[in-house]
């Protein structure tokens, strides 16, 4: 440990948006799940588009069965958890397809998996996906980003280290 | 060491709402708790909600929680109980 672990060691790391859509905060989904913050702290998008790609660097840790929601761990060791709409995992994974399966490593933008927003909606479900980090405690900070229109990868959130 | 065999009940599994406040209630304890899917023979430490939610739990299948350390007997107890309540 010396004063140059500060000057080299990364402080935070930028979560991009899966989605393109609007940015909101957490506090807004009308899941106390989520904006209770029961899992983690984070934001939510409520997508435009159905396409949802890799936030950050990292590998699948997990990819439920029903296909609605996907963790994703990045090189820090941020635990990350994409949860598309509420309530989807009912679905059981109609109107949801995987482009990836559990272990594999994947690269900020690549393709994670594909909703039918409009079936989903029609079905009853609100589409809008909480991003979280579940383990927040392990980082000094999680910061939400501004709620704004974004594009697939903008920055929604930041961890400090 | 104390272990706890539950067969989870919840119609969703042990997933989101159900692991977010499982691992809640675990976090309480300053026993090392690791839990594990019978079915899988996958295990996770029940403190850390993605691995509690990787574990891919289903309704019906059985969960076994190994619990060690200072607080083991009241944390398996109150875990024993909390998951007949809640899960």
């Amino acid at each position: 440990m010396g004063f140059l672990d500060g000057v080299f060691k990364k402080k935070e790391v930028e979560i991009g948006s899966p989605a393109a859509g609007k940015c909101v905060s957490i506090k807004n989904v009308p899941d106390p799940t989520f904006s209770e913050e029961i899992l983690g702290k984070g934001t939510a998008i409520e997508p435009s588009d159905g396409k949802f790609y890799a936030p950050a660097d990292g590998t699948i840790s997990t990819l439920f069965p029903t296909l609605h929601a996907i963790g994703i761990t990045t090189a820090d060791g941020v635990e990350l958890l994409i949860h598309v709409g509420l309530d989807t995992v009912n679905l059981k994974g109609a109107h949801f397809t995987a482009h990836v399966e559990e272990g594999k490593k994947v690269s900020k933008g690549d393709l994670l998996l594909e909703a039918d927003l409009k079936a989903i909606a029609e079905a009853g479900y609100n589409t809008i996906t909480p991003v979280l980090i579940c383990n927040s405690a392990d980082f000094k900070e999680v910061v939400p980003g501004e709620e704004r229109e974004v594009a697939a990868g903008d920055g929604v959130l930041k961890v400090k280290l | 060491m104390k272990t706890v065999n539950y067969a989870i009940t919840d119609p969703v599994g042990l997933h989101a709402r159900p692991a977010g406040i499982f691992v809640k209630k675990a976090a309480a304890y300053k026993s090392t708790i690791t839990i594990k899917n019978a079915e899988t023979g996958k295990t996770a430490d029940a403190k850390r909600i993605m691995g509690v939610m990787s574990l891919g739990v289903k309704q019906g299948n059985r969960i076994e929680l190994s619990i060690e350390g200072e607080d083991e007997a009241v944390a398996a107890q109150e875990l024993e109980v909390f998951l007949k309540e809640n899960l």
